[in-house]
């Protein structure tokens, strides 16, 4: 195609500035007459919902009497169909969300979703009792939500349908008689609180209504007949009861543009076609106007009623009965190659060159020496403008004219070229589908929401094409493939089933099996659901799952497995909850790692239960230590502790543990230990009558014994010693240091002289320098026979020659000096090196 | 001088582990709006204060409490627990909250569990009937480093909960934790285990790679080796007695979170009633070139620097050159430093110049050296005769049943006899913990401990503690077992010593990961040096706690001419022989 045929599609609307609208599909669905029915298109290419209009009077066409929603392609493919028979009276009004839910409002003020395979999604969502008692007057959808006006002139909205909280803004305070001409809305995402705002014509006004406050914005701006928001929520248009066009600023501080469109009658649709245009529309003369502030208003007739227009960031698709057409400026890149008056640019003339170099011409060397310089722009160029077609062959031209001047051009970046033609495979791919996005709405959108979008159109393949050739992750195709795999296919077996699942699942490194394994326990294919959770690795999603489909011996064994003890609590508890106690323990017992936990959570916790589960298992002595613990707690308890007569319980206690330690054959030392226990309480319990003081209960025997010796009761001290048969080696260290603790020095010498004591004198020297009695001490050092404690012993009391004399004796002597030795006097090196340092004043 | 200590030489980007973690908690506390009163767990400040400075934690509306069983009395609005998932501190919770509403006050409540939640504690909260009361949140402080060379993992209770209670959560938290070192540093190629516990962390490991790979592309990984060892394997060397600098301070004043609490008259302070808090770290030069020498070298060091200060001064006092001056001047600046140590050294020796402490590590030596057993027999019993403290009695007791496999019936029966009669009945638990453990008990088969000392040269009796060529000089003649290993493994890995390997509790474990001509390039001895020449990195983790002694074997290996690595050490905690028995007896109550 000649460059000048390009151009000649274009409508002129200011210098350099040019509209154009390529159809970009004729539609699929046959004779179609959209005036018959109530449509909502979604934005970036999504699809389009269909109701026959029961408030007009239709003739039939070979149809159904029933109305049908239909969900229909940007191509008019029919993707989907079902019966219309929503409770909550007629249809009001109805739109995509940003995730491609329909939204329909109905008479009752409820709202219902559906997907785009028209089925219903969760329960219908109410604006709540008041509107439903009312008429809706006005309404106004948005990417997330709805408000709408009531008889009684109060606004309404939901303003997230995913968190559906239906609430009632401020009080616009319109009076009944006042008639509300139309509303629109600032979307919540362009307002600051997150709420919305609406927009109201009343009067001669416009009021900007809040969630907590109502204003009069547009004083005596005129009746406003139609209203839009553009994107971001910068400007307003307005439509005038005069025929005008007004563009203000949101805040309404100033009207930045007006138009007069001579025609009294209101538009019947009117929208923003990116920022820098609105396009209007009227059924009754099927005309569609476009005004941009930089330039001419074009117009452009049709021939049958029922034109759409839908907004997109970066133009109007306009739909018809027959097409689907781009409204849109032509974009820079594309006027710099094709435009008419544009023939010196490098592009231009880069376009022309490769034009000449297919026909063989040799003016394609000259025009390229021409522009030599300004390659790389005219690359660009090119490149750009493919990015901007819609026809395959013209984009396929373009970058080879681009690829034609890389050739010539070695700095030019390869990776824009690359890009592009990524690009627009993606693109060409999916509007082979029925999804007419262009370059700018797709950026907008971004890829994963484009995948996104196939997958719940079903287009897994394309997904996954797409995630492939976009280096995307593709555990979210994969996982919403195996997910309607498992959805779609009831009838098939579990085992073939998981085949195809796993050949799937296996591409994706990572991905998350026991999701997939929830959902097709969801789907009531529990069997299915414990094949495929075998392969999750990720033991925390994989453990709960098993819990979830009663799998619980598994689950423990992956858990302990896992060796998080964090999950094994979570089985143990599950099993807990679930078993009776005997089947509880038997599975735990045979587990040792959920055995050891259950223990020391019991211990902390459930002491009974704990004593229950030992006695279950035949631990007889852990019950016994259990017993022994409790006898503890007995005496810490001040009921118990003093009043004498309640130490028998506790004494029972511990001859209950004692019985139990000689039940098992191990346990003997215990058994006679606890023996022994119970008879030391009695003996203390004794004692504390008789001497009326509660010091002995708790001590053990050596300190029983040293407490009677410092009381003076050698008698009993001596009872005890014997009661226990205390060794007479231990026996002389506790009465010896007793002794000296009362420094009672004639009755240790007594005793020194009793007989020759077992282990030698050690015990009274000790005792005596413990107490810092020299003198007493000397009295017993000469008689300790080991050379070397007799030298230590005069060194500890500061006889320095007798201690070198005992211990020039010591005939391992290098064993003695070893550390002692390189550090004697170091304690007087440390006085000097203070005394030294302290000139500083430092601490 | 700080507590947190300085990480710019560290040989790993450490700082970014603990800005990280001080990011996470300043952002936990901005999520919360409005006063707050925040309740932090004492052991976990203790963590805390390792991280970031209290007063940092203030600003912002921020007030600071202990955790007590006392209820909390506020006036903020909210009340935020920090605190480690235990099912104790669970209870207190509850019991506060319970309080709260009995007293009508109303309060929203947080509780902030380190490193994460678990379903046990929030079990308990439901049982409590306070679980809708409370938001529940993780802070997730896997580690903190202690210093530029030592990444402690604040599990205080590994070495208890594994030996006695089976409880394994701190093996698959120091997995988690080395992980995460790995997603930053790279995946380390060479993996050595011994040990039940070290295995188990190995395996999880390549599990925690498969479930959420770190990416083994992004370049050479920066830690070559990582030796794993359970503190079981080696549980002698840390009843011996610690003579390094370093491990005396910790045995005879227990350093807490790199810092000493002493008596401030023991510092030349006036105040003597005061405790004062002395930080112990590398960011203090004389301290990093002293720490690691056996403590009668440090006198020798101290006493040198001392000297020469002394002799400029009197050079100073007749000179008139500026420069001279300055140069004086710039040394005087170290003298809070000398006078530090100097102080704290003349405190230690106040303990290590009693002739007991010297028959003390006679008989550590002897029992170490399977000689005469009678006198170390007599010399246990006669301590607990005299009823000297249990765990100082257990810590030679452990040491001597390690030693000799367990005692004989007659002996074992007899000193347990002893024990309960000189500390109490209540002790009975905790025996047979401990024998259940194997850490006191009766001999069943004849000690191998001879082929370990022989097999492995553990006992040097030739040893320079002045100028060492051994690790031995650590113990003054006993070179710890736990990095004997060590040296092996990175030698020439496990294989040269398995023989040895099977005479010490729990498998073992030789490991290669990472890409394919990752592992080729490591494959076999060589792996010294990593391709570039720098020195490699090995990263020794203990599972259940080392020693300062121990660290600074590491220290020293790496400081040998010729090694070719440094090492970073990573722990559980850092224990001694007190610590580790004091837990178990008081968990024996």
């Amino acid at each position: 195609m000649s460059t000048a045929a390009v151009a000649a599609e274009w409508q002129e609307i200011a210098d350099r500035k040019y509209l154009r609208r390529p159809e970009i599909y004729s539609m699929q669905w046959g004779r179609m007459d959209l005036s018959r029915f109530r449509i909502a298109c979604a934005p970036f290419g999504g699809p389009i919902a269909a109701i026959r209009d029961d408030s007009k009077i239709v003739q039939l066409l070979a149809e159904s009497a029933r109305r049908h929603l239909q969900i229909f392609s940007s191509s008019g493919e029919l993707i989907a169909s079902c019966p219309w028979d929503r409770p909550g009276g007629k249809l009001v009004g109805m739109a995509w969300t940003d995730d491609l839910q329909l939204a329909c409002l109905l008479e009752d003020a409820s709202v219902h979703l559906f997907n785009s395979r028209a089925e219903p999604v969760g329960p219908a969502i109410s604006l709540g009792k008041e509107p439903s008692e009312r008429v809706i007057m006005h309404y106004v959808f948005w990417g997330t939500g709805v408000a709408c006006l009531t008889d009684t002139n109060q606004v309404y909205c939901i303003p997230d349908f995913k968190n559906p909280r239906p609430c009632q803004l401020a009080d616009p305070g319109i009076d009944e008689s006042d008639q509300v001409f139309c509303m629109t809305v600032n979307e919540p995402k362009a307002v600051k609180f997150g709420t919305p705002e609406v927009l109201l014509a009343v009067g001669d006004s416009v009021l900007l209504v809040g969630e907590y406050a109502a204003q009069t914005v547009g004083e005596g701006i005129g009746p406003i007949q139609k209203m839009a928001v553009s994107k971001e929520g910068k400007f307003v248009a307005m439509f005038t009861g005069d025929g005008r066009l007004l563009v203000a600023l949101m805040d309404f501080s100033r009207i930045l543009f007006e138009y007069d469109c001579e025609s009294a009658l209101p538009p019947d649709q009117m929208v923003w076609s990116s920022l820098d245009s609105v396009v209007l529309y009227w059924e009754e003369l099927i005309s569609v106007l476009v005004i941009s502030p930089a330039g001419d208003p074009v117009r452009y007739i049709y021939d049958e009623p029922g034109i759409l227009l839908i907004p997109e960031c970066d133009g109007v698709r306009i739909l018809s009965n027959s097409s689907m057409e781009f409204l849109h400026m032509v974009p820079e890149s594309t006027v710099s190659i094709f435009g008419i008056f544009e023939t010196m640019e490098p592009s231009a003339i880069l376009y022309d060159a490769y034009d000449n170099f297919e026909r063989r011409s040799a003016k394609a060397d000259e025009n390229l020496r021409s522009i030599r310089s300004s390659l790389p722009k005219a690359i660009k160029g090119c490149i750009d403008a493919a990015g901007h077609e819609f026809d395959v062959s013209r984009q396929r031209t373009l970058l080879r004219a681009a690829s034609y001047g890389r050739a010539f051009c070695s700095q030019y970046d390869r990776d824009h070229f690359k890009e592009m033609c990524k690009t627009l495979r993606v693109l060409n791919a999916v509007r082979d589908i029925g999804i007419p996005l262009s370059i700018g709405q797709y950026q907008l959108l971004t890829a994963p929401v484009l995948i996104g979008r196939l997958i719940n159109a079903n287009q897994h393949f394309l997904a996954l094409r797409v995630s492939e050739y976009l280096n995307l992750n593709k555990e979210v195709v994969i996982m919403h493939w195996a997910c309607e795999k498992i959805t779609v296919s009831p009838s098939i077996p579990d085992d073939v089933l998981l085949e195809a699942l796993l050949e799937k699942l296996r591409l994706c490194k990572g991905i998350s099996y026991a999701a997939v394994a929830a959902h097709a326990d969801n789907s009531g294919r529990r069997k299915l659901a414990a094949m495929l959770v075998e392969h999750e690795s990720q033991s925390s999603k994989q453990v709960p799952l098993l819990l979830s489909i009663d799998e619980e011996d598994t689950a423990l064994v992956k858990a302990t497995e896992s060796g998080d003890t964090d999950l094994v609590y979570l089985v143990l508890f599950h099993i807990w909850q679930k078993k009776p106690a005997l089947d509880f323990f038997g599975t735990i017992n045979a587990r040792p790692l959920a055995r050891d936990l259950f223990i020391a959570y019991a211990r902390c916790y459930k002491h009974e239960f704990l004593k229950d589960f030992f006695l279950s298992t035949g631990q007889l002595q852990d019950v016994a230590f259990l017993l022994l613990k409790e006898s503890k707690l007995m005496e810490k308890n001040p009921m118990a502790s003093k009043g004498s007569p309640l130490h028998g319980p506790r004494i029972r206690v511990i001859e209950q543990a004692q019985k139990l330690f000689a039940e098992t054959k191990e346990n003997m030392f215990e058994s006679k230990a606890s023996e022994e226990y119970a008879k030391l309480l009695r003996v203390q319990h004794e004692l504390e009558i008789s001497t009326k003081q509660a010091i002995f209960v708790d001590s053990s025997i050596s300190d029983t014994i040293r407490t009677c010796i410092v009381l003076g009761n050698h008698r009993a001290a001596l009872k005890v010693k014997n009661e226990f048969k205390v060794s007479e080696k231990r026996w002389y260290w506790l009465k010896a240091f007793a002794l000296a603790t009362v420094r009672d020095w004639d009755a240790l010498e007594k005793f020194s002289k009793e007989k020759r004591p077992p282990g030698g004198y050690k015990p009274f020297v000790e005792a005596c320098i413990d107490a810092g009695e020299k003198s007493e001490a000397l009295k017993y050092i000469p008689k300790l026979t080991d050379p070397r404690e007799k030298s230590e012993a005069y060194a500890r009391i500061g006889m320095a020659k007798e201690a070198a004399d005992a211990g020039s004796q010591v005939k391992d002597n290098e064993l003695f000096g070893r550390f002692l030795g390189q550090n004697s006097g170091a304690s007087a090196i440390f006085d000097s090196l203070r005394d030294r340092l302290s000139f500083q004043g430092a601490h | 001088m700080a507590q947190i200590p300085n990480l710019d030489n560290a040989p790993l980007n450490l700082n970014a582990i603990r800005e990280k973690a001080q990011k996470d908690l300043l952002d936990m506390l901005l999520t919360i709006r409005g006063k707050k009163c925040l309740v932090i767990d004492p052991k976990l400040g203790g963590t805390l204060s390792l991280l970031i400075q209290f007063s940092r934690l203030k600003e912002g509306d921020v007030e600071l409490r202990h955790l007590s069983a006392e209820p909390v009395q506020t006036d903020s609005s909210n009340v935020i627990y920090l605190i480690r998932p235990q099912l104790t501190v669970m209870k207190t919770i509850a019991s506060h909250i319970q309080n709260g509403i009995s007293k009508g006050i109303e309060k929203k409540y947080f509780i902030y569990f380190v490193p994460r939640r678990t379903v046990a504690c929030e079990k308990i909260l439901e049982e409590e009937k306070v679980h809708n009361l409370v938001s529940l949140g993780e802070y997730p402080l896997y580690m903190v480093p202690l210093d530029d060379d030592v990444i402690s993992f604040e599990l205080e209770l590994s070495l208890k909960e594994n030996l006695f209670d089976g409880d394994t959560s701190s093996i698959w938290h120091v997995a988690k934790a080395i992980h995460k070192l790995e997603s930053s540093f790279g995946v380390i190629p060479n993996v050595r285990a011994k040990g039940k516990a070290s295995t188990k962390v190995a395996e999880l490991l390549n599990k925690l790679q498969t479930e959420d790979p770190v990416n083994v592309d992004d370049g050479a990984p920066e830690i070559n080796t990582l030796i794993l060892l359970d503190r079981e394997v080696d549980l002698v060397t840390p009843m011996c007695f610690q003579l390094t600098y370093e491990g005396l301070l910790d045995e005879l004043l227990q350093i807490n979170n790199g810092a000493v609490e002493v008596d401030a008259s023991v510092m030349g302070a006036q105040q003597d009633a005061k405790k004062m808090k002395v930080p112990l770290n590398s960011s203090d030069k004389l301290y990093r070139e002293i720490r690691d020498l056996n403590f009668e070298v440090v006198v020798q060091v101290l006493r040198q620097k001392t000297t020469s200060i002394k002799e400029e001064y009197a050079g100073v006092k007749t000179t008139t050159e500026i420069s001279e001056l300055k140069d004086f001047v710039k040394k005087l600046n170290s003298l809070p430093e000398i006078s530090r140590h100097v102080n704290l050294a003349q405190h230690l020796q106040s303990f290590t110049s009693k002739s007991s402490f010297h028959a003390r590590l006679d008989i550590e030596q002897t029992i170490l050296e399977l000689q005469d057993f009678d006198s170390c027999f007599e010399y246990i019993e006669e301590m607990i005769h005299k009823q000297e403290s249990i765990v100082s009695v257990l810590r030679l007791l452990v040491l001597f049943s390690l030693t000799n496999a367990g005692l004989p019936k007659k002996h074992f029966d007899y000193l347990r006899r002893e024990i309960l009669h000189s500390y109490g009945f209540e002790h009975m638990q905790l025996l047979y913990n401990l024998e259940k453990a194997g850490l006191f008990k009766r001999q069943e088969t004849r000690t191998n401990w001879l082929s370990l000392t022989k097999g492995l040269q553990l006992i040097n009796e030739e040893t320079d503690t002045a100028n060492p060529n051994d690790i031995s000089y650590i113990f003054s003649g006993y070179a710890p077992l736990s990095i004997r290993l060590v040296q092996h493994a990175i030698r020439s890995g496990w294989r040269s010593i398995e023989e040895l390997l099977k005479l010490l509790p729990g498998p073992h474990l030789d490991l290669k990961r990472g890409t394919p001509n990752h592992v080729d390039s490591f494959a076999g001895a060589h792996f010294d040096r990593v391709p570039d020449g720098r020195r490699s990195l090995v990263f020794v983790v203990f599972v259940g706690g080392v020693t300062f002694a121990e660290i600074a074997a590491l220290r020293f290996l790496s400081s040998q001419e010729g090694m070719g690595y440094d090492f970073i050490v990573g722990t559980t905690r850092v224990v001694n022989g007190n610590s580790i028995l004091e837990a178990i007896v008081s968990s024996s109550g």
